[in-house]
């Protein structure tokens, strides 16, 4: 499993995502787009004035959506490099999410004077020369906690949030209106990252408090828990295998008179229905960031706060590992 | 006696985890049905990704 490198950013990742092009975002103002066969990089998109925060593309690869600490999203067209369009907000955005049939996009607003934090929801045109909405159509304002990540399901059927708190919550991804919400994490643990499976019926968290957890989509039960021993900034689910992998690793200033060795800054392999640790893989020089899947389960990338990506393509052994009990059930 | 014991305790192992996939295996079969209905209730069903090439056939 040699990685490739990518190398390009000169700030830390922030979030990636992994396709045959591959995005990543970093606090260098720059979103770059990079094709993951072989690392070459395909072009930047220009125009944002702070650190981004987060990066998704539709599933046709047509539209790429970008937020920053400058207080705006941004829609490019990901084949030029054009702004399609601009939302401000009065705070930074820390998340954005297409639908799984791109025609919503959400967006996590951060809390700060006097602003609550909210997400937002913004219909999209998956055509890059229509006109796209300059209002949202409905704002979730959060009254206590604050909202770190978010999250569709299947469908549009609900909005995932996860919070500062180490909360989840699920709102109606019609109305915005709250369902219900479950302690995930340990009480102000904050949520770092969640992610969908790929048919969005169950999603992965990441927290501070060095656990990761499987949850129910449709109920917020909790299928499965991840212990590690080290803050965690991202989680993702593989396909085809049962795999999840779980990115994180002590920030330096919080690393006091020990070395940067015991900063574990691995990406650890868990398996997804034991829940039992089958690997790491090492690489970076600081945390894990972001960590991110194929869709078609062929390999994992992962972005540091050492500013490198690090793009993994699985090879046999990957494949053929199983468990004697895996083997010896029919799949 | 220590072996008899060991193999034992793997036999436990073995068994649990049997449960643990065979409890995940149901629990995917009722998800897949359920979302299965869901999207035809929906009428939207999601492209499917051609293996390993970069096009998406639209149903």
């Amino acid at each position: 499993m040699r990685p490739i490198l990518l190398q390009g950013h000169e700030r830390s990742l922030t979030q990636i995502k992994y396709g045959d092009l591959l995005f990543s975002t970093a606090k260098d103002h720059v979103v770059c787009a990079w094709y993951s066969a072989n690392g070459e990089r395909l072009g930047t998109y220009n125009g944002h004035q702070g650190a981004l925060w987060t990066v998704d593309v539709d599933p046709t690869t047509t539209l790429l959506a970008t937020g920053a600490a400058d207080n705006t999203i941004k829609l490019w067209e990901v084949r030029t490099g054009r702004c399609l369009k601009t939302w401000d907000f009065p705070t930074a955005v820390k998340r954005v999410e297409f639908s799984e049939d791109a025609t919503l996009l959400l967006g996590v607003t951060e809390m700060r004077m006097g602003h609550l934090g909210t997400v937002v929801v913004f219909p999209i045109n998956v055509d890059v020369d229509a006109e796209q909405a300059d209002e949202p159509l409905f704002t979730i304002t959060f009254r206590e906690s604050k909202a770190t990540v978010a999250a569709w399901s299947y469908l549009n059927k609900f909005i995932i949030t996860g919070h500062e708190d180490g909360t989840v919550s699920q709102y109606d991804g019609k109305t915005g209106e709250l369902i219900q919400d479950i302690q995930a994490h340990e009480p102000d643990m904050q949520i770092t990252d969640i992610q969908m499976a790929p048919d969005r019926t169950y999603f992965i968290t990441a927290s501070k408090d060095k656990t990761a957890k499987l949850i129910e989509t449709n109920t917020l039960r909790i299928l499965k828990t991840y212990q590690t021993d080290t803050p965690l900034n991202s989680a993702a689910i593989t396909a085809k295998k049962d795999f999840i992998i779980l990115g994180g690793g002590q920030e330096a200033r919080d690393v006091t008179t020990t070395i940067a060795r015991q900063g574990k800054f691995e990406a650890r392999f868990f398996h997804k229905i034991f829940e039992d640790e089958i690997g790491r893989v090492r690489g970076h020089f600081g945390p894990l960031n972001t960590v991110a899947c194929h869709p078609q389960g062929t390999g994992y990338a992962s972005g540091g706060e050492d500013g490198y990506v690090r793009v993994h393509h699985f090879d046999k052994p990957y494949f053929d590992f199983k468990y004697e009990v895996e083997k010896m059930a029919k799949a | 006696e220590d072996e008899f014991e060991e193999s034992f305790k793997n036999k436990e192992v073995v068994e649990a985890r049997k449960r643990l996939l065979d409890e995940w295996r149901a629990w995917r079969e009722r998800c897949e049905r359920e979302l299965e209905r869901d999207r035809k209730e929906a009428g939207w069903t999601p492209p499917v990704a051609v293996e390993g090439g970069e096009e998406t056939v639209v149903e």
